[in-house]
């Protein structure tokens, strides 16, 4: 368990690397990387989306 | 013995849940939009959609009320959010953190602001396991091992443009 003092040691593998997958919005155009079970356009909200 | 509890959501006030000194603020999306989450190399989009949770997290405790304004830039105002790299030396000075997700676990073990992944949470030990999510009008609770309190937060703003002539 961790405090809740200072900086956490226990790490999850580094997590900004390779997270999310690449999307092509079928509305707009818009690539993009998604994140989660629900990848959205940035651009116009659409869930109409493709991984590329 | 770990318990579930539901706390019973009242339009769109804000739950506050505390513990012995972390808090919790926990609020539903009111509509759909993209979360965009910016790390130093790329930009993540998640979608949120109504009646999944926006929960900022005060690990240590804190006020109430910059809490409650990190929860409305992302709630109401859909600005972006910020996961810094695991060694960046500012995660020891992140006071409030926020996810929204339909579903989120409150982690202990994780340095903070450093996870994109939406489900997960940085807090405090004693709120560490438990498991949020919207139940028709609740918000319940999974694995609550400790006491919390729990209170609706009633605010409103108010802002004004007063014009003078600086000739
Ligand atoms: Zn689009």
């Amino acid at each position: 368990m961790c405090s809740a003092g200072g900086p956490i040691e226990v790490d999850l593998n580094d997590p900004l690397k390779d997270r999310g997958k690449k999307y092509r919005c079928n509305d707009c155009g818009q690539t993009f990387t998604g994140l989660g079970k629900h990848p959205m356009c940035p651009s116009c909200q659409s869930e109409n989306v493709t991984e590329i | 013995m770990p318990k579930t509890i539901r706390i019973p959501f009242t339009g769109d006030k804000p739950i506050l849940i505390r513990g012995r000194s972390a808090f919790l603020l926990v609020a539903r999306a009111k509509e759909k939009f993209p979360l965009v989450i910016e790390t130093d190399t790329e930009e993540l989009v998640q979608g949120v959609f109504p009646d999944d949770l926006i929960v900022v997290s005060a690990p240590e405790g804190g006020e109430v009320m910059p809490a409650l304004y990190l929860l409305e830039m992302v709630a109401t105002h859909h600005l972006p959010v910020i996961a810094l790299g695991k060694n960046h030396p500012a995660s020891r000075r992140i006071s409030y953190v926020v996810s929204a997700a339909e579903k989120i676990e409150m982690r202990c073990d994780i340095r903070r602001g450093t996870h994109p992944e939406q489900h997960l949470l940085c807090t405090a030990d004693e709120f560490a396991g438990m498991i949020l999510f919207a139940e028709k009008n609740s918000l319940v609770i999974e694995n609550c091992r400790e006491e919390i309190s729990a209170s609706q937060l009633v605010w409103e703003i108010s802002v004004a443009e007063i014009h003078h002539n600086f000739d």
